[in-house]
């Protein structure tokens, strides 16, 4: 029950932690591409071309026309409403602070300015170079409009060229050479205007899509690789106890071994020991051989051996290989401890030193291994084991 | 400061015990009472002690709930001989403790000999190594550090492990006296890093007086006795 428990929580800490920072990326991914990046280019070419088109255009022409227009302050009073609700859009939209209701007033103020400058225009002047306004009007929704739905902008464009329409009709000025002037000037100021929202968006759609396909990638081989972890650490800790727990339980259920006899009373303390330490050893806790000795030591202190457990000096980040080593003596002789046991782990400039001083059996001994000096001694006269295992630190540059 | 209290008349090495809790107050007494050379003369809940009063101070680290090894520091620079007590076993602690200039660390779970012996030790300004301490001193990676022989740290560590002379002079292959001396030595060690405290001359020049190191062995050795005194 408690391995079942150990086991579970590892796997969920683990899973958990991949999935959150799945989604971190993959927000970072969609913020970082699509909302910021694509976005500002556009705002700023759209603030570069607005801004060209009013100050420099419209200046000169409203300054070449300025004798025709009746008055010429209306004409200069729009150009300066104008160029406010240009500043205002502008600053707004660099700062991503353009709201809905904001847009919408700015471009029916910009198109109510178009009505007013419009006044000012010679009789039948609704299509001629006096005629500043109109397609200032049509950029001015490509600035403040663009990131709204594409209806709106659609509308906009639509009353200002009935703006105009209306102008030439009022002034009887209707007939077929300007009407043809017209289309051509609705095909290059809407249209054109209209067109370039419409591929804009169209990157725009690409661009979040490529992101979001890009974040399902990543998203997909976080998920894949710590699938392949955790199946690989399934898979170890199930050879594992295939080799050694299953003997174990194999023999007791079939009654070959007995509960009651010392060796395999032992041999199930030792087992129970490496299976706590094998489910911690996954643990993300920031000493990971302090905690899997700990875990050792939990088994032995549920059979009522006190255990003491110190550690001075700063462990360094140790593979788990060398851990699982530096634990295996560990848990060999608190496992046979009868009453007590002093562990202690000391890290030296030099190494790190694992030992276990405790009233154990004077014959036990872990299996020998090639990566560390290991020692153990049966003290007689104090009646006690003394174990100790040394891994070297390799020498600070 | 008082002449020599190893030589004294029962009763004459006198101690001072500041605690926050009563009972640990009392639990010293009794500790102490059993040895007829210590007389308690003062116990308090505050670091009050007119320095020099006592022989020895015993001080426990936390007092309610403040951290007091900076007035280890204050009753070092003016003599007097302070004893860690603490349960507070962290290494950065411990080595604070020391490099402030307190004689020795005891840890309140290391019982009464290790007390009884560090009051007698401290009171000759001779040093004295608790298990703990030992294990704070082989572990300590920081800069100034002594370089310490591979006798001292070995003796160091498994005293720590091994709570045992015994043990460690039958492993080490030598008498319980030398591995003493190897402890004691890599201790000494430690009082010539660090800023300079008449305790920490004084346990020097007494070290040298006893033979345990020679002043070469201690590089610095004559700028702390001067700068001390």
């Amino acid at each position: 029950m408690t391995a079942d428990a150990a086991e579970n929580s590892t796997e969920n800490s683990t899973e958990n932690s991949t999935e959150n920072s799945t989604e971190d990326v993959t927000e970072d991914v969609a913020e970082g591409v699509v909302a910021t990046r694509f976005g500002k280019v556009v705002d700023l070419g759209l603030v570069a071309i607005v801004g060209v088109w009013h100050l420099g255009l419209d200046s000169m022409r409203v300054l070449k026309s300025w004798p025709v227009y009746e008055p010429p302050a209306v004409a200069a009073g729009a150009w300066l409403a104008l160029t406010l609700i240009q500043t205002v859009g502008s600053v707004l939209l660099l700062r991503s602070a353009l709201g809905a209701r904001t847009a919408r007033i700015l471009a029916g103020a910009a198109l109510v300015t178009g009505v007013v400058a419009a006044t000012a225009y010679p009789p039948g002047g609704a299509i001629s170079d006096a005629s500043w306004a109109w397609n200032t009007v049509g950029w001015f929704g490509m600035l403040l409009l663009m990131r709204r739905p594409l209806w709106e902008l659609i509308t906009l464009l639509g009353a200002n060229t009935a703006v105009t329409v209306g102008f030439l009709a009022a002034d009887g000025a209707l007939d077929h050479v300007t009407l043809s002037r017209l289309l051509a000037s609705v095909y290059v100021t809407a249209g054109i205007q209209l067109t370039f929202a419409y591929l804009v968006r169209q990157l725009d759609d690409g661009a979040r899509e490529a992101t979001e396909i890009a974040a399902a990638q990543a998203e997909h081989l976080a998920r894949a690789t710590a699938d392949e972890t955790v199946h690989t650490e399934r898979r170890r800790r199930y050879a594992y106890l295939r080799i050694r727990v299953e003997p174990l339980l194999r023999g007791l259920a079939e009654s070959r071994l007995d509960p009651s006899d010392t060796v395999v009373r032992r041999r199930a303390a030792v087992e129970a020991a490496r299976l706590r330490r094998l489910f911690v050893e996954t643990d993300d806790t920031p000493h990971p051989l302090l905690h899997e000795l700990r875990a050792c030591a939990d088994v032995a202190e549920r059979r009522g051996v006190r255990v003491t457990l110190l550690s001075y000096g700063e462990l360094p980040d140790l593979p788990p290989a060398v851990r699982r080593e530096l634990a295996e003596g560990t848990l060999l002789v608190l496992a046979t401890a009868v009453t007590r046991a002093r562990l202690t782990v000391v890290t030296t400039p030099e190494e790190v030193a694992v030992s276990v001083v405790a009233d154990a059996a004077a014959g036990t001994r872990g299996e020998p291994t090639g990566l560390l000096t290991t020692s153990s001694t049966y003290d007689q006269e104090e009646e006690q084991l003394w174990w100790e295992t040394r891994w070297p630190l390799s020498p600070a540059p | 400061m008082v002449g020599n209290p190893m030589a004294a008349q029962p009763g004459s090495l006198s101690v001072a015990v500041v605690d926050d809790h009563p009972v640990v107050i009392e639990g010293i007494q009794a500790w102490l009472s059993q040895e007829p050379r210590i007389s308690v003369r003062h116990t308090g809940e505050a670091v009050e002690v007119q320095p020099g009063a006592v022989d020895v101070l015993i001080l426990d680290l936390n007092l309610h709930g403040r951290l007091v090894v900076d007035d280890i520091g204050t009753l070092a620079a003016a003599g007097q001989r302070v004893i860690a007590f603490s349960q507070f076993t962290e290494q950065r602690v411990v080595l604070e403790s020391l490099e402030a200039g307190a004689c020795e660390f005891v840890a309140k779970n290391e019982g009464r000999a290790h007390l009884v012996n560090a009051v007698l030790a401290a009171a000759g300004d001779r040093p004295y190594v608790t298990p703990t301490a030992a294990g704070v001193l082989v572990g300590d990676r920081g800069a100034s550090r002594p370089r310490l022989s591979s006798q001292e740290r070995t003796a160091l560590l498994w005293w720590f492990q091994s709570m045992s002379k015994a043990s460690v002079a039958r492993r080490m292959g030598v008498s319980v006296h030398t591995v003493d001396i190897y402890i004691r030595r890599a201790r000494v060690k430690y009082a010539q890093v660090g800023r300079t405290a008449p305790t920490k001359a004084d346990m020097l020049a007494r070290a040298i007086e006893d033979g345990l190191v020679t002043p070469d062995d201690i590089t610095g050795y004559e700028s702390a006795a001067f700068t001390g005194n």
